[in-house]
């Protein structure tokens, strides 16, 4: 590519930074027993405090609280099955106002998730009603790696109740690249 | 099988250093739909071997969601109940697939006594044969006692 091209996609790509990725959502459901029951078992997570009262009861939680890790689950969007596949895996059809489909139109259709940092200022109990907002927190400039050259993209999803008050915050980023000249078949063991 | 401790180590007896009872996780088909669903999450990688492996992926491979819940459950699995993560950062790397065990491994890098809790700070790693799945940092407090 050459550079005047690199310059201008760089130069698109950097409109979305610090800027909202997709409306703010609310949770489909509200934090809930059957959903953490669900987690619980097919993690085979037996910590106590998630569902048995009487324990929980007796720790400083002084109730159950819902998995930590299952911050992201409770507000994943209703999916639509059918075309799912066509969508490459997207659960809904992406939102224009996101640096993703622009990297896809200039060939950098590769995607590897680079990092996940979760943070939780509290644990959630039963009824708690997540909303998130998620903003692009930063583009790389054009990268050469082992899997090739592309873009590394971070956005930060900060999740709330109702009123305002922040529970917990996720980092996450991915590396978008062109899978063009590099033998895919190596990409699992990619670092 | 569970392995969960039932009672939380005191943090007092807590030292830098300290190896967390390492466990290995038999990734199976099962192991990776099962967690996909439950943390809704239904991009086909985590349930359609065919579409993986189209995509360039050695076989259907484990969301990462999943793989923080099992993070998570590794370290609660030693903190016992009265712990509470505050962060679990990670950086991604070999896929978990069918077949291939994951060795979880974790060591406290640092404890610091706040208000009334004790904040602990721990190396964590979670490996196949293919490599490093996941490695990093959580952070865990404990009530001070």
């Amino acid at each position: 590519m050459a550079d005047a091209e690199v310059d201008e996609l760089r130069a698109r790509l950097g409109e979305y930074v610090g800027k909202p990725m997709g409306p703010p959502a609310i949770a489909p459901d509200p934090v809930n027993v059957p959903m953490m029951r669900h987690w619980v078992d097919a993690l085979d997570d037996r910590n106590p405090v998630y569902l048995d009262e009487d324990v929980a009861a007796d720790t400083r939680f002084g109730g159950i609280v819902a998995p930590p890790a299952m911050l992201q689950a409770w507000t994943m969007p209703r999916p639509l099955i059918e075309g799912i596949a066509e969508r490459g895996g997207s659960p809904v059809e992406i939102k224009s106002d996101n640096p993703i489909p622009v990297l896809d139109e200039a060939g950098y259709v590769g995607t590897l998730a680079t990092n996940s940092e979760l943070e939780f200022v509290r644990y959630l109990r039963p009824g708690d009603q997540l909303h998130l907002t998620t903003e692009v927190e930063s583009i790389s400039t054009l990268k050469t790696t082992s899997l090739g050259k592309g873009y590394f993209v971070t956005w930060v999803t900060t999740y709330t109740m109702p009123d305002g008050e922040v529970v917990g915050r996720q980092l996450f980023r991915i590396f978008k690249f062109d899978p063009s000249s590099i033998d895919l078949s190596k990409l699992g063991a990619a670092r | 099988m569970t392995s969960a401790n039932p009672i939380s180590p005191r943090s007092s007896e807590i030292a830098v250093g300290d190896e967390l009872p390492v466990f290995e996780l038999p990734v199976t088909s099962t192991v990776i739909v099962a967690g996909a669903i439950a943390s809704r999450d239904f991009m086909p990688a985590h349930h359609d071997a065919e579409f993986a492996k189209a995509q360039g992926a050695p076989d259907m491979f484990m969301n990462i969601l999943t793989t923080n819940g099992y993070v998570s459950r590794f370290v609660t699995d030693w903190a016992g109940p009265e712990a509470m993560i505050r962060k679990i950062a990670i950086r991604l790397g070999a896929p978990a697939v069918p077949g291939k065990p994951l060795h979880f491994s974790g060591q406290v890098a640092s404890t610091r006594q706040q208000g009334d809790e004790c904040v602990i700070e721990l190396a964590v790693r979670a490996a196949n044969d293919l490599g490093d799945h996941a490695t990093g940092t959580v952070i865990v407090s404990l009530p001070r006692g």
